[in-house]
């Protein structure tokens, strides 16, 4: 479930999915090159690489929209009289799911020039 | 105001100081106010850092020229040890601790934290913790080992002496300390601003101080747990980092790196709080860009948990797993950068007075951006491979630390020394001490960055002359003294300023933050009444609250019931929601302390008997600590005239404690995540990791024993849902039954242990399963002592219909106890069996 735009989990949420996609990313190399290593000649063009730079791919899309979301969501909200404190948390959040986003993608980026296990 | 009036409000005050302020003469020891322990953990503090600081200077008198023999190889690796231990553990995270003690109610327009006793036990842990590490200095037994402790160097073979349990044992203790101060500070800032302090309204310094909060929570528990490990193994045999049990010396390595990195970052959030409150205030404008500073202090805090293996590059990790970490070390500049450019933004715009604080904040943005730019070098792979384990290093690190924390730190000693003594700084001596110490630290580390680059390594106690390390040397030496000297100028300038400065008028130097709102020197309870806050800048925009707050015009002006009363808020608007009662002064936190002190000073000289019995006497003095809360006749029994709106938060079903629970399983989480990543970590990674043949557990009583668990928690939920509702017949039989379940469950589960054919002393396997067991055996033992103690206070008429908090606080305990049993299920015994490992 996604939560209100103006909800304060958001000033987190992003980055609490870059910690979780960070996680996973170095985790799955590690049980990857562990358990079905691809052939180290195969240089970057890997079943790891490209795994993880489309599942880098995704993350940083979701979160792109997440920030669109936010982004948005002030000026189609009705004004309230919490209405600042409701454009600080949306806005702010924008800018954590975007930051979020730049962040995925970068720690993926690497994939497509380094080999996975060596 | 006429005399008449004049009289009453003195008489209201007198009584505010009476129940607020600590007992007179040796009852001081049992104060819990916020100001009295900040005060302590500063001045601790810096009692630790002039002690590090000699360290500093014995190492560099050591390497003042070649091949001096002045403190030989094994004195100097303990010097070094010790020094680094110090800083960081002793000096670095307290201070700061301290400082956000001190300050934070005063800056949310509150009168304490939302926890006092817990404060004055960090205090105490962190006081005796340290005394028992410094101990081993004096003992000429203190480890050596290097202030992160790899193994397998701190390891029995290599340190078969006391000095690794000494540095293990009181880091341990003292980062009881930590955590503590972590939660409260959450909870704090989260549950006890002033009313109509909304989040964007909040003072910037607690944005700061609640993400460097939140990462101690988040980052301490993977190194007490890499600590307790490395203990088990050094004093009971267990194997967890003995390649040739199963174990792997690196996972120490990720363990200590995992809090070590973000430990950086945990000292410079609290130190750039500063920066960000000073600048607006001698720059004579707000903020530029509050929004992106918050975006970076909330970025920072997350991205700098992702670069811990930076520390690793050289121990064979994976090129693209290297890169990972290279790039998120890069990534966590910009939202450092964000923050230096709002500073320079905000300096740009507005007009800068250049008092002394401001002084110490340009050498800060000078020393630390330097500093960063090292960072950004380290964290390109190929250069951090060249300079590893060189001076460069330690010339990196000291720029970061010293310029990302100390510099800032003595700001605001400069800044807030008025709100606590009244009187001014002397200018001169300060600018003296300034120019001495900015010049000493340039000598000393800036050249050190050469000396590394031209090869000398660290920890090496001399070096042969002729190798071009001499003259840098020499001259890094000589810095080094020229900064002690500005330390000492700095110091004297401070002791004299108590007797011989000019008396401060009130906000002296025109700060917009509530905490100038207060009489100087600052009395034991802050806010003679509590104010609304509805601005981010509360005293540029309504400087008349000095005089309406301190003649009782707001919130909160009367003591009720001698009950030491603050407001209780909503964490996202503000919004006053109860009236939370604090414990007054106690001695439970300095007895606790100090039977956890036996605990420590007997696991250290292996009379275990004395640490179980002592252990057990913590355990009853804590369980006392919290008899004495919600109606009990020492806390706020219930009245007929009890406050009703807002309510008192014991007679709430989301009250301070149930934050403060929950924020503490989220530190105690991440500790047993961290055993999961210790398990996932030798099982993937261990070079010569093995399994038995056959389970060491007998599975089904294990299941059996968790079906009771969840039978138990499943009657807790009814219960406590009820309570919600009003309804508190047959609570007390409830609790008992769920205690009676939950002892046998307890019992099930020790007699799976017992049974167990586990050989922790052989296999890393089965040492990580003991662990795992042991936890859970803590965990449901202490849910089934809570909830008797629960049905004997429904009994008491200390718990029911009218109190119902305290069974909800303890629900969130349960429920983490049934998650964790069952995870721990399927991740150690039943994953491994579907994957057959």
């Amino acid at each position: 479930m996604k939560p209100s735009p103006f909800h304060p989990v958001n000033l987190v949420l992003g980055l609490i999915i870059w910690a979780l996609w960070f996680v996973l990313l170095y985790g799955g190399l590690s049980v990857g090159c562990a358990f079905v290593p691809p052939d180290t000649e195969a240089g970057a063009w890997t079943w790891i690489n490209a795994a993880s730079l489309i599942a880098a791919l995704i993350v940083s899309s979701y979160l792109l929209v997440c920030a669109y979301g936010c982004w948005k969501a002030p000026s189609l909200a009705q004004a309230t009289d919490a209405e600042p404190l409701k454009a600080f948390i949306s806005k702010t959040s924008a800018a954590v799911y975007l930051v979020s986003a730049f962040a995925s993608m970068m720690l993926a980026l690497p994939g497509a020039i380094l080999p996975p296990c060596i | 105001m006429n005399n008449l009036s004049e009289q009453a409000n003195r008489e209201r005050e007198a009584q505010l100081e009476h129940v607020w302020g600590n007992l007179p003469g040796w009852g001081a020891l049992a104060a819990v106010n916020h100001t009295s322990i900040g005060f302590r953990f500063m001045a601790t503090g810096m009692a630790f850092f002039l002690i590090g600081g000699v360290l500093a200077m014995l190492i560099r008198t050591q390497l003042a020229l070649p091949e001096q023999d002045i403190i030989g190889a094994s004195l100097y690796n303990q010097i070094f040890t010790m020094h680094g231990t110090v800083m960081m553990f002793l000096f670095a995270i307290p201070v700061l601790e301290g400082v956000a003690m001190y300050l934070v109610p005063k800056m949310i327009g509150t009168r304490d934290l939302a926890f006092p006793r817990l404060s004055a036990l960090g205090y105490y842990c962190y006081l005796f913790g340290g005394v028992i590490i410094l101990s081993s200095l004096v003992l000429e037994v203190a480890p050596d080992a290097g202030w992160f402790m790899y193994t397998p160097l701190s390891s029995n073979t290599y340190s078969p002496g006391p000095g690794s349990d000494f540095w293990l044992l009181g880091i341990t203790f003292v980062e009881i300390s930590a955590i503590s101060a972590g939660v409260e500070l959450v909870v704090s800032i989260l549950r006890t601003r002033a009313n109509g302090m909304s989040l964007n309204k909040m003072p910037i310094f607690c944005w700061y101080i609640l993400a460097m909060a939140l990462m101690i929570v988040f980052g301490f528990p993977p190194l007490i747990l890499g600590s307790v490990l490395l203990e088990l193994e050094r004093a009971a045999g267990f194997v967890f980092f003995e390649i040739s049990g199963g174990g792997d010396p690196l996972l120490w390595q990720h363990l200590f790196w995992m809090f070590g990195h973000p430990e950086v970052y945990i000292i410079f959030l609290p130190a750039a709080g500063i920066v960000s409150t000073l600048i607006p205030v001698f720059a004579r404008h707000p903020l530029v860009g509050y929004r992106w500073v918050v975006l970076g202090i909330i970025t920072m805090g997350f991205i700098s948990f992702g670069l811990w293996v930076h520390h690793m590059f050289t121990v064979g990790i994976p090129q693209l797993a290297q890169a990972f970490f290279s790039i998120a070390s890069m990534l966590v500049a910009i939202p450092t950068a964000i923050q230096i450019f709002a500073w320079l933004a905000t300096l740009w715009q507005g007009k800068v007075v250049f008092h002394l604080p401001m002084l110490w904040i340009a050498g800060f943005l000078i020393v630390f951006v330097c500093g960063g730019l090292t960072g950004v070098m380290l964290a390109l792979v190929p250069f951090n491979w060249q300079v590893h384990d060189t001076h460069f290093v330690v010339a990196h690190m000291h720029y970061v630390l010293v310029g990302g924390m100390l510099f800032p730190l003595i700001a605001g000693f400069y800044y807030w020394l008025p709100h606590v003594s009244g009187r001014m700084p002397s200018d001169k001596m300060g600018r003296w001490g300034f120019w001495l110490f900015f010049g000493g630290f340039n000598i000393t580390f800036l050249l050190m960055h050469l000396t590394g680059l031209l090869g000398m390594p660290r920890r090496v106690y001399t070096y042969e002359a002729g190798l071009g390390w001499d003259w840098l040397n020499l001259v890094s030496s000589i810095g080094g003294f020229i900064m002690a000297i500005g330390v000492a100028v700095i110091i004297v300038d401070i002791v004299l300023h108590f007797r011989f400065g000019r008396r401060a008028e009130q906000n002296p130097w025109g700060a917009d933050t509530l905490e100038w709102a207060i009489p100087m020197p600052v009395n034991a309870y802050n806010f003679s009444s509590m104010p609304d806050i509805t601005t981010r800048h509360p005293m540029w925009e309504r400087p008349e609250l000095v005089e309406s707050i301190a003649a009782g015009e707001h919130d909160l002006a009367e003591v009720q019931n001698l009950r030491r009363d603050i407001y209780g808020s909503d964490a996202v608007t503000g919004k006053v929601r109860e009236v939370i009662h604090l414990p007054t002064n106690s001695w439970l936190p300095l007895l606790t302390a100090a039977v956890l002190a036996v605990v420590c000073v007997s696991l250290l000289v292996k009379v275990y008997l004395i640490a179980l019995v002592a252990a057990v006497v913590a355990l009853l003095l804590v369980l006392r600590w919290g008899w004495e809360n919600g109606a009990h006749p020492r806390a706020a029994p219930v009245r007929a005239d009890d406050p009703v709106d807002p309510p008192l938060h014991s007679r709430t079903c989301d009250g301070p404690g149930l934050w403060g629970m929950v924020i503490s399983l989220m530190a105690n989480g991440t500790l047993y995540v961290s055993l999961l990543f210790g398990w996932f970590y030798l099982w993937t990674a261990a070079p010569q990791w093995s399994t038995p043949e056959t389970s060491p557990l007998a599975l089904i009583p294990l299941a059996v024993s968790g079906a009771l668990l969840a039978l138990a928690v499943s009657i807790y939920r009814i219960a406590v849902s009820r309570l919600r509702k009003g309804n508190d017949g047959s609570l007390s039989l409830q609790l008992w039954a769920v205690s009676a379940i939950g002892l046998t469950h307890w019992c099930l589960l020790g007699w799976v242990l017992k049974t167990s054919s586990l050989q922790p002393t052989e296999l890393a396997h089965d040492a990580v399963l003991a662990v795992a067991l042991y936890y859970l055996l803590l965990h449901s033992g202490l849910a089934v002592i809570f909830t008797a103690l629960q049905a004997l206070r429904v009994k008491l008429g200390y718990v029911g219909a009218r109190v119902p908090y305290e069974p909800i606080v303890i629900q969130a305990f349960w429920v983490y106890t049934l998650g964790v049993f069952w995870l721990s299920f399927a991740m150690f015994l039943l994953l491994p069996m579907a994957w057959g490992a």
